[in-house]
């Protein structure tokens, strides 16, 4: 039973990219959306149907490089390579782009992706505990409010706003569920299957079913009776986005034999404790409450990121942490030497990565990985 | 240089280590630079101040935290240093540009980090440069991500401020950094205990105004062919800017435009009047830092404008004057300094504007985008760059660098062919 669900969130993508396209046909609007500071809230009370579109894959990479640099973060360069390639039916069906200034890269590729769609930027500050910033961010909310009902031809009230924030808070309880499955030893679901089913989200054309799948598979998942002296790692995932195309790292950590058995990463559990009050008088400064709160490396200083980590580690029960970079991400890169220095005081081992979407280092990256493994005292 | 180890151990800092940094220096400078034939006298300054770069504004440093001032380090042209000064406070722009400090840094950064950001971390925690130390507080900003991050490694070893720089350009981003503005006030009243009059900031203004004006009219001579000053010595009086006395900085470049004018007059030039002339833009070259120069020149192309952080950036645009209240001031300074175009901002048309500008007040032959290595920001929007000027019918030339030797072979190269394709 289990296992029919998992397979069923490994279709998400091709049953909806169907889907989809009828709604379009049907005059829906679709708006593609690149990272967890978007309020998709605001795109669900439009009528509209949000899709995730970090590019995951090598494939465009190539075609990226002939007009970004090639020192630059493969998610950007997927993503922009998918764009400007059309070999995304998911960017291809959208009718708005809203990217965010989160990272150097992300901020400068939006102004070349403008040539191919219409992208609205959000303005994220970089320090979130100033009022200053949390001012400028309600702005934001409210400016991206008003060009989606330009874009979109449409008006967005505060009631269908209110209705989003409780499908959307109901769908991060539903995966924070899942995620928790995890804190058993042995883990239920491994993080191959983990990454599946948090992954299928971006392409959903239908919130309430996926919440409804998602809830599911907690209920339907078993725990496995325990073999005491037998278990393996348990491995924290942190750092950079990682999506199917993407999982090099999780399939060779569980490959020799450990578990990933939480992410604390985008793609992850990193947003799913922050939900957006719904007793809140002003939706706007609610939400905005919710997003700047998110732990991304992108805001300095990022000590919600060392609390979740220093929580996580000790809920999960970890063994050991692998922190991973994509090549050319400041924010994370720098950040690694406080996350390094929180997992060492805790005792545990922690590895961190930098790497691509190439397969060229997968040897180097095992070598390094079983190393790790090793030092894990069981 | 004479002998400041006496200074230099009241600093804290590692003398051995630092030794092999003042014994490389004279080579590297006189190679560089005493080379060159038929300099203004005018450079003597600036050649005096390098040749003692350790030792005569350090020691000035000292003398003021001695009579109880503060001293700021700075790393970017968007922090306001006029705040600074009309407290009593000195700013001292402090950008790593070598080699010799960037293993320090590499230390706490990823070593797929800017050179610039590594070798200015690098430079405090290992102790190799007075400048550093001798900084009471450190002024962050936002800039860029490398930096961003940087300053919170940085936070554990010096009290530092980070300014939070808006990405955009908006009347609300102008007003948002009008607060960051006021928010620095206060900070720098409080570490200073001074408080700030506007009296005080209207003389700063005017201060860093006429020390604007100074590097302007240097920049003005270069105009002219053929040109009066290198662009190595053009370059070096900027680099010497960020950190000298703003008063002594103005006095010394206007007197040496009195002798560049004098050339002009004269038709006499440091290139031959059909010499290539070439513009550098991209990312700041920090001293010292004289490499892409040191090619273009070697190759017999003038530089003849930069439009960087220590070029144009640096200086075009001054405050209003009119203000007499801080509100009315911090606005005069909110405006002018969001007028400066970096590739933080997004979109940031007004940079190309400026490129193209410049191409036609300098009559530039071709223009070569530099980037240090790992800067998302000016790597990306190179794109953009060249775009605009290979649509104008403008040569142009990507170059992807970081401080160390290693890829002087091949830039020297790359550089030659693209002189030699201007010159068809």
């Amino acid at each position: 039973m289990r296992e029919e669900l998992i397979e069923e969130f490994s279709t998400v993508r091709e049953v909806n990219l169907m889907r989809i396209k009828e709604a379009k046909d049907d005059g829906r609007k679709v708006v593609g959306i690149y990272c967890t500071y978007c309020p998709q809230e605001l795109v669900l009370a439009a009528g509209a149907i949000p899709v995730g579109l970090c590019g995951t894959s090598e494939a465009p990479v190539s075609a990226a490089e002939e007009t970004l640099p090639r020192n630059l973060c493969p998610l950007i360069k997927s993503s922009f390579g998918f764009a400007i390639t059309d070999t995304c039916p998911f960017f291809h069906f959208s009718d708005l782009i809203i990217g965010e200034t989160t990272c150097d890269g992300k901020k400068k590729m939006f102004e070349i992706m403008q040539d191919l769609k219409p992208v609205h930027i959000m303005q994220l500050p970089h320090l979130n505990n100033t009022r200053a910033s949390f001012d400028l961010w309600v702005d934001e909310i409210k400016r991206l409010k008003l060009r989606i009902e330009d874009e979109l031809n449409t008006v967005i009230t505060d009631e269908a706003i209110w209705q989003a924030v409780d499908m959307i808070n109901r769908e991060k309880k539903a995966l924070k569920a899942i995620f928790d499955l995890n804190r058993a030893d042995p883990p239920p679901l491994s993080g191959m299957e983990l990454l599946t089913v948090v992954w299928s989200r971006n392409f959903s054309s239908n919130k309430e079913e996926m919440i409804g799948r998602f809830n599911r598979l907690v209920d339907e998942t078993e725990y496995h009776s325990q073999e005491l002296g037998k278990l393996a790692p348990r491995v924290l995932l942190t750092g950079c986005p990682v999506g199917l195309g993407s999982e090099k790292v999780i399939r060779l950590t569980e490959e020799l034999g450990a578990h990933v058995v939480a992410m604390e990463n985008c793609s992850g559990y990193k947003t799913l404790d922050l939900l957006t009050d719904t007793e809140a008088s002003d939706p706007f400064v609610a939400l905005a409450e919710k997003y700047l709160a998110i732990p991304c490396s992108c805001m300095s200083p990022n000590n919600y990121r060392m609390d979740l980590l220093n929580s996580m580690i000790d809920d999960f029960r970890i063994d050991a942490v692998i922190d991973l970079t994509w090549q050319a991400c400041h924010t994370y890169n720098v950040e690694a030497y406080h996350v390094g220095k929180l997992v060492k005081q805790k005792g545990l081992p922690y590895l961190h990565l930098e790497s691509d979407y190439s397969s060229s280092d997968l040897e180097s990256l095992k070598v390094r990985i079983e190393a790790m493994l090793e030092m894990v005292e069981k | 240089m004479a002998d400041y180890r006496e200074m230099w151990r009241s600093l804290g800092m590692d003398l051995e280590t630092h030794d092999l940094l003042c014994e490389a220096l004279p080579e590297a400078f006189g190679g560089v630079y005493l080379t060159q034939e038929n300099r203004p006298q005018g450079m003597d300054f600036y050649d005096f101040v390098v040749s003692e770069i350790h030792g005569v504004r350090p020691a000035e440093l000292i003398e003021h935290r001695k009579s109880g001032g503060k001293v700021f380090g700075t790393f970017c042209v968007y922090v306001p240093d006029e705040i600074i000064f009309a407290a009593g406070g000195i700013a001292a722009g402090l950008c790593g540009g070598s080699q010799f400090w960037v293993p320090g840094g590499e230390k706490v950064l990823p070593a797929n980090t800017c050179p610039l950001i590594k070798a200015s971390v690098g430079a405090r925690l290992d102790k190799t440069c007075p400048f550093f130390l001798a900084a009471d507080m450190f002024v962050g900003e936002t800039t860029c991500d490398g930096k961003k991050k940087a300053w919170e490694i940085l936070a554990n070893e010096v009290p530092i401020h980070v300014i939070n720089i808006p990405q955009m350009k908006r009347d609300a981003d102008i007003d948002f950094f009008k607060g960051e503005i006021m928010n620095f006030i206060k900070v720098v009243e409080d570490f200073t205990g001074n408080k700030i009059t506007p009296e005080a900031l209207g003389e700063s203004i005017k201060l860093i105004n006429d020390k604007r004006k100074a590097l302007q009219r240097v920049y003005s001579s270069r105009k002219s062919a053929p040109v009066p000053i290198s662009g190595k010595d053009a370059l070096l009086v900027t680099q010497i800017a960020f950190y000298d006395d703003p008063a002594r900085c103005a006095q010394m470049a206007n007197k040496l435009c009195d002798e560049l004018e004098e050339r002009i007059q004269q038709k006499q030039g440091v290139f031959p009047e059909n010499a290539p002339r070439i513009m550098v833009t991209g990312t700041p070259m920090a001293i010292p830092n004289w490499k892409l120069h040191h090619i273009i020149e070697s190759a017999g192309a003038a530089v003849v404008v930069e439009e960087s952080c220590t070029g144009t950036r640096y200086f075009e645009n001054l405050v209003d004057e009119q203000g007499t209240t801080i509100e009315e001031q911090v606005k005069a300074l909110a405006e002018r300094y969001m007028k400066t175009n970096c590739a933080c901002f997004t979109p940031n048309p007004g940079r190309i504007d400026d490129i193209v500008r410049l191409v036609e007040e300098y009559k530039v032959d071709g223009v070569i985008d530099s980037t240090l290595q790992f800067c998302n920001l000016y790597s990306t929007e190179s794109y953009l760059v060249k775009k605009e000027l290979v649509d104008r019918g403008i040569p142009v030339l990507h170059i992807e660098t970081d401080y160390s030797d290693s890829d002087y072979g091949q830039l020297q190269t790359r550089v030659e062919a693209f002189l030699e394709m201007l010159q068809k």
